[in-house]
């Protein structure tokens, strides 16, 4: 064999010993696969990587990996995956969770995230319901949606998670999932490689609360590729267009990914620390800065 | 199932014998994970079924690394998990809870199956000879493989017509 593929690390390094609690068949299953998969690729030890999610069923996700996990509180998990990041650079930070936990309670903070360009990667499952709560109405459900918070249907239009995040200028943003196993592991590993805020959407079915037509089936019967449509990721014009049939299509791959990364928030503190520091007090003296003279 | 990576047509014997092997791996990895996911959830009918499915992988996937250790002795593996995904495994979405053995066995079925056309669907890409009468054999196997579960199905009281679909709710109100 040519292509031997030979790493340091494999999938099951990254796997740890806690069983996931998941409903039998759900698509988290296939999505902490192609995380492990992403991660051996990149080879970074488990004890270099950060891995930070806020609450619903996707974001027991850091506990099956060997990585370092914070679980923390709902929608809070980008503050916090920043704030890993920023406190030590070296780490590779990954945050995830749900639709509900990403555009709901924590649709706040994406855009500060965007606008600073954090060298983070942020998953989000999308399901398009409130799976651990037992089922009631997301942030992406589809207009129309029966559920146990809209009895008669839903009244409003979802949130587009991928026109959200192109808007505000993410530098990386992609769509993958269950349904092209292989695709989601390298769009995942793209996105931790981009230098920068890097979004991934997968839509990742809900076995329990989910509709027909957004289990496997229902899901490979619209996906279709973004490479086999000669999609240039390259033209953020050309994503935002294709970005708007989420819903309809699930088109799978790399929407945009900038040719030429602005500097990260990171590479821009790095900059400022090292511009200050030439007239900075010693440790020593540094409480002179709060005396008066 | 999926594959990244391999090129069928320099594959040496040694890398189709390794690569054979991780397909049992992960199946019979695949199997124990679903047979804890039965545990879990209470169905354990389908649980026990799964285990009888992992250990025949196991047994499988032993035999073959035998054969290898006997012809290249402890030569370095130069394939990966990171290659397959799905060959012999069934796939996540065909695990329910409170899944009853008969669906579980027609899930294992359907995993033969896709070996199966994996093994077949390789075979005009391979140059060489032992790496062809080796996958041959291997696609064989997923015959013999599928008339087992079949024999097992076989064992099973009439089938209600009724499947867990039939005991869902509608939302209540919140």
């Amino acid at each position: 064999m040519s292509a031997t593929g030979t790493c340091e690390f494999q999938p099951k390094d990254y796997k740890s010993d806690l069983k996931p609690i998941w409903c039998p068949g759900c698509g988290d299953f296939s999505v902490v696969q192609g995380i492990y998969r992403a991660l051996a690729a990149i080879g970074r030890p488990p004890h270099e990587i950060a891995f930070v999610s806020g609450i619903g069923c996707s974001s027991r996700i850091p506990g099956y990996t060997t990585a370092y996990g914070f679980n923390s509180v709902h929608g809070r998990s980008l503050p916090i995956a920043q704030g890993i990041k920023l406190a030590n650079p070296d780490l590779l930070v990954l945050a995830a969770g749900g639709d509900g936990d990403g555009f709901s309670i924590g649709g706040g903070h994406i855009a500060h995230l965007i606008r600073r360009n954090m060298d983070i990667t942020y998953i989000v499952m999308d399901n398009q319901i409130y799976g651990l709560t037992k089922g009631q109405l997301s942030p992406t459900s589809q207009k129309g949606r029966v559920t146990c918070t809209s009895r008669y249907g839903s009244l409003e239009n979802p949130v587009n998670p991928l026109l959200y995040v192109l808007a505000y200028g993410a530098g990386f943003v992609a769509q993958a999932s269950p349904t092209d196993l292989v695709g989601m592991a390298a769009t995942i590993e793209e996105a931790i490689r981009y230098p920068g805020f890097a979004f991934v959407n997968i839509q990742s079915p809900c076995v329990t609360y989910g509709e027909e037509a957004q289990q496997i089936k229902g899901l490979k019967a619209i996906s279709e590729t973004l490479a086999s449509l000669g999609h240039n990721p390259a033209d953020r014009l050309a994503a935002m267009d294709l970005a708007q049939h989420y819903g309809e299509k699930l088109h799978l791959g790399v929407f945009y990914r900038n040719p030429e990364p602005p500097p990260t928030y990171g590479d821009l503190v790095k900059e400022r620390q090292t511009l200050l520091s030439k007239d900075a007090l010693p440790k020593e003296r540094i409480l002179d800065l709060f005396i008066k003279k | 199932m999926a594959t990244r990576g391999i090129d069928f047509a320099s594959l040496s014997l040694m890398d189709a014998l390794d690569l054979a092997i991780l397909v049992e791996e992960e199946a019979q990895e695949r199997y124990e994970e679903f047979a804890a996911q039965m545990d879990q959830h209470r169905t354990p009918d389908a649980a026990r079924f799964f285990r009888f499915m992992a250990e025949n992988e196991s047994k499988h996937g032993l035999e073959l690394s035998a054969r290898r250790a006997q012809r290249f002795s402890d030569a370095p593996r130069l394939v990966s998990r990171a290659m397959i995904f799905d060959i012999e495994a069934p796939d996540y979405d065909a695990a329910r809870a409170f899944m009853s053995p008969r669906r579980a066995m027609a899930a294992a079925l359907a995993s033969e199956v896709k070996a199966h056309a994996f093994f077949v669907a390789a075979l005009p890409a391979l140059k060489d000879a032992e790496v062809r009468s080796l996958f041959e054999e291997l696609r064989d196997e997923e015959i013999e493989h599928q008339d087992l579960v079949k024999a097992e199905l076989a064992k099973l009281p009439l089938d209600s017509g009724l499947s867990d679909e039939d005991f869902v709710d509608e939302p209540a109100p919140q």
